[in-house]
């Protein structure tokens, strides 16, 4: 918290958290009027979209277990995102960089005998080892050659579809064998129960384990960024790369960690959406990575880059997808129900940017003052 | 009334105006929040003389230059130009009245030619206006501008930069430029919209005290012999004295005192722009050759000893072939404080860079307490023990969205560190109070964060941040730019307990009056190379400053020996 705190400069004072909380209340009230006529003026009752949507996200039976289900694959591709972003790197690709991770902890389930217990954890650090290179692919190309990660995690995207999708059509990778799936060409066998994540159930709700690691590596990676050489080193090369040269930060080693980093959370994440079961019904098939990889981007940008405040928003994320769900049962259009997702989006986008901006005229202010 | 082939911009009547006052500010007042940037200022500038804006950093002189060209709209008060009184909305508002400013920061385009920089500021207006005015005529009228545009501005720039010799060639890239000469284009755009009243924010900050001369005897033929009327905002005191006609001395957004130059003398502006005195131990007058003050200084006893850093035959060319270092061999004996002296641009750059970890050696080695250590490593010469405090603060000498407290560590980040291999905040935040009081740093706390800091302070954060780890060696380039009388002081000192304290002190500085202050040993650089030395016993203005221009030593004998 110091580094955001300072770096806001105003003292997190009981007036500064109302006024926070006030920006993202009266940003989302105005998303759910603009919302609301919407739907009114096409027809629909705005009563039973949000009802529609509370259910979908929080009230009804096992939903809110599955919003957790669904934010915790967004929160660590977020943290990857950060992770990337403090050392001045701009990761895209998440998108697939998590498909990959997953192919290929698909491929080591199927084909690694052994108890089940060893074979999840090696294969999860497969899925996260995958991701990781298919980052480094990106750093090597960016320290090598200079070309920009943003252009190499992005293009990567499409080449890990294809592969992944190759892999899906072969039988020696990952295409089911058996019989019974003749009619589908592009589908992986279901993972075995014993290789499965366990699952938490809580008053009739359930999700993975897996929200627990996503919960525990986001504390973990705050502390890390804040509290160790190691994060505030990362956080001086994404500042100034220069200066981190001339301390004995060498951008080269320390970009193409975080890089790797940030592309092991994005397969770690791939991973753990395939052995958690909300996604798939533990098969891999094309468009598995669900856009994923692209929604945890904006949870990174929502939480303005901090670890902590990403796992409300991760949350809130899961909820307008599940939320989201029941939509199309109001009799609502889709095209609309989709706006208004959309809408609810932006309400959590805005306040983020205009705390940046003031921040920034204030910073301008003072500074201009002086001279 | 000259006859500059310019799209005359407001070409009234000046000659009616020989003695009447071109502008009168009374009364501005001038608010950012709670910082008072100007509080009741009082301001005349008359036709046909140069008037010097002193102050120290902060002291509200750029403000009121900003709200005289209308960049900002003060919060009360009048301003009144050739007797009446204006109201800007908006810089294009001063500029129909003639009011033009050069700023302090270049707004050149690097990768354009000088006569397209020339005319950047025209096209948009060219665009805008006719934007609002006939808007499907717009890109054909920008276009058609364009080219009519170019033979006559380059003509034009040809013929200023002719009839005040500033030889400025309009078909050079500006990033192919000297810094004297990018002033210079900065000058000529002024000068194109034949301005009335001339606005020049330290236009000398960046350059040479020959350049500076040469600035400055254009800008007086300008102003005398066309009647302009020019404001010079500095805070140099040699430059003011030098160079202007009345002086308005401001401290904290207040005008202290106005004077005439011929009654002012060097201690008599300082002490009215700090508020105190300040010793200037060398003053103006003093710095033709005289060495009373220099013979205070101990002598470095350097037999036997090895030296603390040792450059030896360093070379580093660019892509272009130029050669940034040109076997450049020095050496710097503990407790001993040698200075670079040298016109900027001839490798004082490279010497920061190289001992920064940032510039790697094509050929040539150096040592530090006689090991050698590897050039553009990351973090080689910060683990040797060198210490700097860089020409740049911005590019390699602090983080500004950074806390204060975080900015002390930058270099020794594992001195934060206790139990559990985490950063003690809290230690931290105690050591940095610690160094805030030890060297006067003015902030918050050590929570503030950099940016909230002044100029000034920065420094004294770099400064502290630099000392605290004990340096062996301190490469101090530039650390007085842009400081005001009192903190360059202070840095002095400081650089003069380090070397008390056993530190290896180079100081690279385009400051005269700084090197001759502190320097044991003075080499002079040029073109990437040292080409004279001299102890400070027998300094020799004349020499030195030959030196600097790039005459060679071999020259220099049989001409002072005439």
């Amino acid at each position: 918290m110091n580094q955001l705190s300072s770096r806001l400069q105003a003292r997190w004072t009981w007036e500064r958290w109302s006024y926070i909380a006030g920006l993202y209340l009266a940003s989302i009230f105005a998303a759910l009027i603009l919302s609301a006529l919407l739907v009114w003026a096409t027809d629909g009752s705005w009563q039973d979209v949000f009802s529609a949507f509370i259910d979908g996200s929080l009230r009804n039976p096992g939903r809110w277990g599955l919003t957790i289900g669904y934010a915790t694959p967004l929160l660590l591709v977020a943290l990857g995102t950060i992770v990337a972003v403090r050392g001045g790197l701009i990761n895209i690709g998440q998108e697939g960089q998590l498909y990959i991770g997953a192919a290929f902890c698909t491929y080591v389930v199927l084909r690694l005998g052994g108890p089940g217990p060893i074979v999840l954890i090696v294969a999860l650090l497969a899925g996260a080892t995958a991701g990781a290179i298919w980052a480094g692919i990106a750093a090597w190309l960016k320290y090598w050659r200079r070309v920009p990660e943003v252009l190499t995690t992005l293009l990567l995207v499409t080449v890990a579809a294809q592969l992944v999708g190759y892999g899906l059509k072969t039988t020696t990778l990952l295409l089911d064998r058996s019989p019974e799936h003749g009619n589908r060409n592009q589908i992986s066998e279901q993972l075995a129960p014993g290789v499965r994540l366990p699952r938490v159930e809580i008053f009739g709700n359930s999700f993975p384990l897996s929200a627990f690691v996503a919960l525990v590596m986001a504390v973990g990676l705050a502390v890390w960024l804040s509290r160790t050489t190691g994060g505030f080193r990362l956080t001086i090369l994404g500042q100034n790369e220069r200066l981190a040269q001339r301390v004995g930060i060498s951008a080269p080693k320390y970009g193409t960690m975080a890089l790797l980093a940030s592309g092991a959370f994005a397969g770690l994440a791939g991973a753990m959406m395939l052995t958690g079961g909300d996604f798939g019904n533990y098969r891999l098939a094309p468009g598995f990575s669900g856009f994923f990889g692209w929604e945890g981007l904006l949870v990174a940008l929502v939480a303005r880059n901090h670890p902590l405040v990403a796992i409300p928003m991760a949350f809130v994320f899961g909820a307008l997808r599940t939320g989201g769900g029941f939509l199309s049962a109001t009799g609502v259009e889709r095209e609309i129900a989709n706006v208004t997702q959309a809408l609810l989006v932006l309400a959590l986008l805005v306040p983020a940017a205009v705390l940046y901006l003031q921040e920034r005229r204030r910073q301008i202010a003072t500074v201009e003052a002086r001279t | 009334m000259n006859s500059l082939p310019v799209n005359s911009v407001a070409n009234s009547t000046v000659d009616s105006h020989n003695t009447a006052d071109a502008v009168t500010m009374s009364g501005i007042c001038k608010k950012f929040g709670q910082v008072v940037a100007c509080d009741e200022v009082d301001i005349k500038l008359q036709h046909g003389k140069i008037h010097g804006i002193l102050g120290e950093n902060g002291a509200g002189k750029s403000t009121l230059m900003k709200i005289l060209i209308g960049l900002h709209a003060p919060d009360a008060g009048e301003i009144r130009v050739n007797g009446t009184t204006q109201r800007f909305r908006d810089p294009g508002d001063a500029r129909k009245l003639g009011i033009s400013m050069v700023h302090q920061h270049f707004s050149l385009v690097p990768a354009l030619k000088v006569w397209e920089n020339v005319v950047l500021g025209d096209h948009q207006k060219v665009y805008l206006s006719s934007f609002w005015k006939v808007p499907q005529r717009a890109l054909e009228n920008a276009l058609a501008g364009f080219r009519s545009n170019e033979k006559r501005t380059r003509q034009q720039i040809s013929e200023i930069s002719a009839r005040y010799g500033l030889n400025v060639d309009p078909d050079t890239r500006v990033r192919d430029l000297p810094v004297g000469v990018r002033q210079r284009v900065e000058i000529i755009k002024c000068l194109r919209y034949d301005p009335k009243i001339m606005i020049l924010d330290e236009p000398t900050s960046v350059l040479s005290p020959a350049e500076s001369e040469r600035i400055f005897s254009v800008l007086r033929q300008v102003v005398e012999e066309e009647n302009r009327c020019l404001a010079l905002v500095s805070h140099k005191l040699n430059e003011i004295l030098a160079a202007t006609d009345d002086i308005t001395i401001m401290r904290q957004g207040k005008v202290v005192e106005h004077l005439a130059t011929s009654e002012a003398t060097a201690p008599m502006l300082a002490r009215a722009m700090v508020g105190r005195e300040v010793s200037l131990t060398l003053s103006l007058a003093d710095i033709g050759g005289n060495t009373k003050k220099i013979s205070g200084q101990e002598k470095i006893d350097s037999t036997g000893t090895k030296p603390a850093l040792r450059i030896h035959n360093a070379t580093v060319t660019d892509k272009n072939g130029h050669h940034l270092l040109d076997s450049l061999s020095l050496e710097v004996q503990k407790g001993e404080i040698v200075a670079v002296a040298g016109v900027e641009g001839n490798g004082q750059t490279a010497l920061d860079h190289l001992l920064s970890s940032l510039l790697k050696l094509d050929s040539g080695y150096v040592e530090v307490d006689g090991e050698e250590v590897p050039t553009g490593v990351p973090g080689a010469f910060v683990k040797a023990g060198v210490g700097v405090i860089s020409e740049d603060r911005h590019d390699t000498g602090c983080i500004m969205d950074m806390s204060l407290s975080e900015n002390l560590y930058l270099s020794h980040p594992k001195d934060a560190v206790s139990g559990y291999a985490m950063m003690n905040r809290t230690a931290m935040s105690n050591k940095s109070t610690e160094l805030i009081n030890d060297y006067q740093i003015t902030a918050s706390g050590p929570d503030a964060p950099m940016w909230s800091l002044s100029g000034g302070n920065q420094q004294r954060v770099v400064l502290a941040r630099e000392l605290s780890h004990k340096p062996k060696v301190l490469l101090a380039s530039q650390p007085t730019r842009g400081l005001d009388v009192g903190a360059v002081e202070y840095f002095l000192e400081q650089l003069r307990q380090a070397a008390k304290n056993g530190i290896a002190v180079l100081l690279v500085s385009h400051e005269l009056e700084e090197i001759l202050e502190l320097a044991h040993r003075i080499v002079v650089i040029y073109n990437g190379k040292i080409v004279g030395e001299m102890s400070r016993q027998d300094i020799d203005m004349q020499r030195l400053g030959m030196l600097m221009g790039g005459i060679s030593e071999a020259e220099i004998s049989p001409v002072s020996d005439t």
